[in-house]
């Protein structure tokens, strides 16, 4: 074989070789852990379908921050949970999970998908977001609130003027609704209802009458699980108050053939004196009516110490276990919570964001704003029908309602029914009911 | 034939039969083995015939039969309208093929479509009612979805409207293919139209009737969701008095979360329904060999 063929390649020049490649290869390595800084994080999240301008917050917010790289991804409402779930279990859960309030963020907690955020968080970012109590297990928090959904009893106070009543005094005790309906029916307009087809008024009727008998969240969790019973007159007299207006003829004659919605419209179209709505609404009815819809809690009937208590739902975010960085997760979390990002969130939605250091100057419309003081900033209690299992929702909460209003069972029948079913799902989820009644401990701690 | 050139179209089938194996068996044999299990989550523990007990313990669930069973009822009367309407079409009346196509329009819509549509129609202060009280038939302005005694029916109404027309269709067609000269003979022999339709028509239209019955028991017993679904306001109500088996599985898997129960629950109905086809087609397989 002829050499001078072949370069000649001395072992200096080797070993010149080898060291520049090595110092490449660290560059490079030095490099990638440069890059390797910016976290990569997943964010799965809904609420563009109940809040319009919801995706453009996020995808604004997640282009403005530069400690990690988060990727968002809209989910879609039926599979909220199962996918989350599923992911979970399969150890490919993303680092950051949209999570309804109650159950349905508390199940996967117990199944060990997501992380408590009492060490991640700082606590007062944690407490002015208002997860609400029914975010609490064992001594933990699992969500950082996001935006809020205040529920009261709206009425069209044209209606009430009509009627010859007060429109800034709505009926605060039940003697005083059971009197403004009976004016409103003689003025020649329905009184009360709204739409119950889809079961929701059903579910929302609870959510302000059940709490009114009830010293505290855990008290629901015990009716729910079976470990007080709804028999007792206590427990079903909010059932017993829906069947006499029922019967005084005060709920709309179509309420059981309308859905919900259809069944808000009628009191801002001033086809119905007074219904049950939901704050993301107000902005809009309130234009639509010029300031004529008004809003209160539920008229009092009840001696629970959660009487007349506001109720807000808080929708939130939460960490999964499977976070590669918890720490950066929550970095995240705390940037959504800044002042310029819930400015950000306002200009985006014209809503809300759950802090209650949200600088709530920029909001025009007087409703929203008294809701927002009386609601957002005042003493509140969360929806308690998202403390109910599943098949205590579908078997009683909804049913009972519906059926009431048709004039199918009375009050007591209702609490016979939610009873059975209480008991029924005992024996479906025996592995559930510790972790119930060890909740009950924290929704039971003062509100 | 060799051994081998025997096994060749087995072979060129094999991959299709494994898909089909993947796609409807794996999944059938998870559903089998969820139904013996608690689940939560992704999976669970073993616990036996206990989802099963469960199930055929409660009162939902037999409530839930029961809905389907009524449901059953609206049979006899689809195949009557849609032997009535074929007959009529096959008569061919003036604009025929115009009407034919108008009578299927139904089914080609898809069901959450014409179950909204009709939703609409039928609530209380809806179209229906308002004609019914402009006619002075005040007493039968029903609360058509929102009363638990009568929500089933109307959701019957609405099934029949829909799935007749598939039974026009089939029987229609049937009736055009029929040997004229059958019909022609009775007619000289001086059989009248009632008899010329009970003593020739009918016993060949049999086989088409026969297949109608089954597609329509199977349809009622496992493929009415969507009208439920849309029709109960997404819960099978008012309260429970429109849910039917299919909505018990939903709910249970969806809603409750309880994979176990709603395996449990499609494992049965699952059974029931192919014991049914299985029969029925015996009936028939007996009644040609006689």
């Amino acid at each position: 074989m002829d050499k001078s063929a072949y370069p000649m390649f001395t072992r200096r020049q080797l070993m010149i070789t080898s060291a520049m490649l090595a110092g490449g290869a660290a560059l490079g390595g030095l490099s990638k852990g440069a890059a390797a800084q910016v976290k990569d994080m997943d964010m799965w999240y809904w609420g563009e379908q109940e809040l319009p301008g919801l995706q453009k917050y996020v995808n604004d917010s997640v282009a403005k921050y530069t400690a990690a790289n988060v990727k968002p991804m809209l989910q879609d409402t039926a599979v909220v949970i199962s996918q989350f779930q599923t992911a979970a279990a399969a150890g490919n859960a993303p680092d950051v999970q949209y999570l309804w309030n109650g159950i349905y963020h508390m199940e996967s907690v117990w199944l060990g998908y997501v992380r408590g955020l009492k060490s991640l968080i700082k606590p007062e970012v944690l407490a002015a977001s208002n997860p609400t109590l029914l975010s609490h297990f064992g001594g933990d928090i699992y969500r950082t609130g996001w935006y809020p959904l205040p529920m009261f009893w709206c009425y069209n106070k044209t209606l009430f003027e009509k009627a010859g009543l007060d429109p800034e005094a709505p009926p605060k005790t039940w003697d005083e609704l059971l009197v403004t309906c009976d004016k409103l029916k003689s003025s020649g307009v329905e009184a009360l209802g709204g739409g119950i087809q889809d079961g929701y008024w059903s579910e929302w009727y609870l959510t302000h009458s059940l709490p009114q008998q009830l010293d505290s969240l855990g008290e629901a969790v015990e009716l729910f699980i079976g470990d007080k019973d709804f028999r007792d007159p206590k427990y079903h007299q909010h059932w017993v108050k829906l069947a006499e207006l029922k019967s005084k003829g005060f709920l709309n004659k179509d309420m059981s053939s309308l859905e919900l919605y259809p069944g808000i419209d009628l009191v801002v179209a001033g086809k119905l004196g007074i219904g049950q709505t939901i704050g993301t609404r107000l902005p809009a009815d309130s234009k639509a009516t010029g300031g004529k819809i008004g809003y209160m809690t539920m008229p009092v009937f009840g001696t629970g110490k959660l009487a007349a208590t506001p109720i807000v739902d808080v929708q939130g975010l939460g960490i999964s276990a499977n976070a590669e960085d918890p720490a950066a997760a929550a970095a995240f979390l705390e940037f959504l919570q800044s002042p310029d990002q819930l400015k950000a969130f306002w200009e985006a939605t014209n809503w809300l964001p759950s802090n209650t250091t949200f600088d709530s100057s920029v909001i025009q419309d007087p409703s929203v704003r008294g809701l927002w003081e009386n609601w957002g900033l005042k003493p509140n209690i969360s929806n308690v029908t998202n403390l109910m299992p599943g098949q205590f929702y579908e078997r009683a909460a909804i049913p009972t309602g519906q059926q009431i209003v048709s004039g199918a069972i009375t009050g007591e029948q209702a609490g016979e029914l939610a009873a059975n079913t209480a008991k029924e799902w005992k024996d479906f989820n025996p592995d559930m009911v510790e972790n119930y009644r060890k909740w009950v401990k924290d929704l039971s701690s003062p509100t | 034939m060799t051994p081998s050139s025997r096994l060749i179209p087995y072979l060129y089938v094999l991959p299709l039969a494994a898909l089909l194996g993947f796609v409807f068996g794996y999944p059938l044999l998870r559903i089998f083995e969820f139904s013996f299990k608690m689940v939560r989550g992704i999976d669970g523990p073993w616990i036996g015939f206990r989802n099963y007990e469960l199930i055929l313990g409660h009162s939902l669930f037999w409530e839930s039969v029961l809905h389907n069973l009524q449901l059953l009822l609206a049979i006899p009367v689809m195949v009557a309208i849609s032997l009535i309407v074929a007959v009529l079409l096959s008569e061919r009346v003036a604009g025929w093929k115009l009407y034919r196509i108008i009578v299927f329009v139904p089914f080609v819509l898809a069901i959450p479509i014409i179950a909204v549509v009709m939703k609409r129609m039928f609530q209380f202060s809806g179209p229906v009612n308002e004609m019914l009280r402009w006619m002075s038939l005040d007493f039968m302005a029903l609360d058509w979805i929102g009363s638990s005694d009568v929500a089933l029916w109307t959701v019957m109404i609405l099934i029949i409207w829909r799935e007749s027309a598939l039974g026009i269709i089939l029987f229609l067609a049937r009736l055009l293919s029929l040997d004229e000269s059958m019909i022609e003979a009775a007619k000289i022999d001086g059989a009248n139209w009632w008899q010329r339709l009970w003593h020739i028509i009918l016993p060949e239209m049999r086989g088409v009737i026969e297949f109608f019955v089954v597609v329509s028991v199977i349809t009622m017993l496992a493929a009415v969701f969507s009208y439920i679904y849309i029709m109960g306001g997404g819960r099978g109500g008012p309260g429970t008095s429109t849910e039917v088996v299919e909505l018990y599985i939903f709910n249970a898997l969806i809603r409750s979360s309880l994979p176990g129960i709603a395996s449990a629950a499609s494992v049965m109905l699952f059974l029931v329904t192919g014991v049914l086809i299985f029969l029925l087609f015996r009936v028939r397989r007996r009644a040609e060999a006689a």
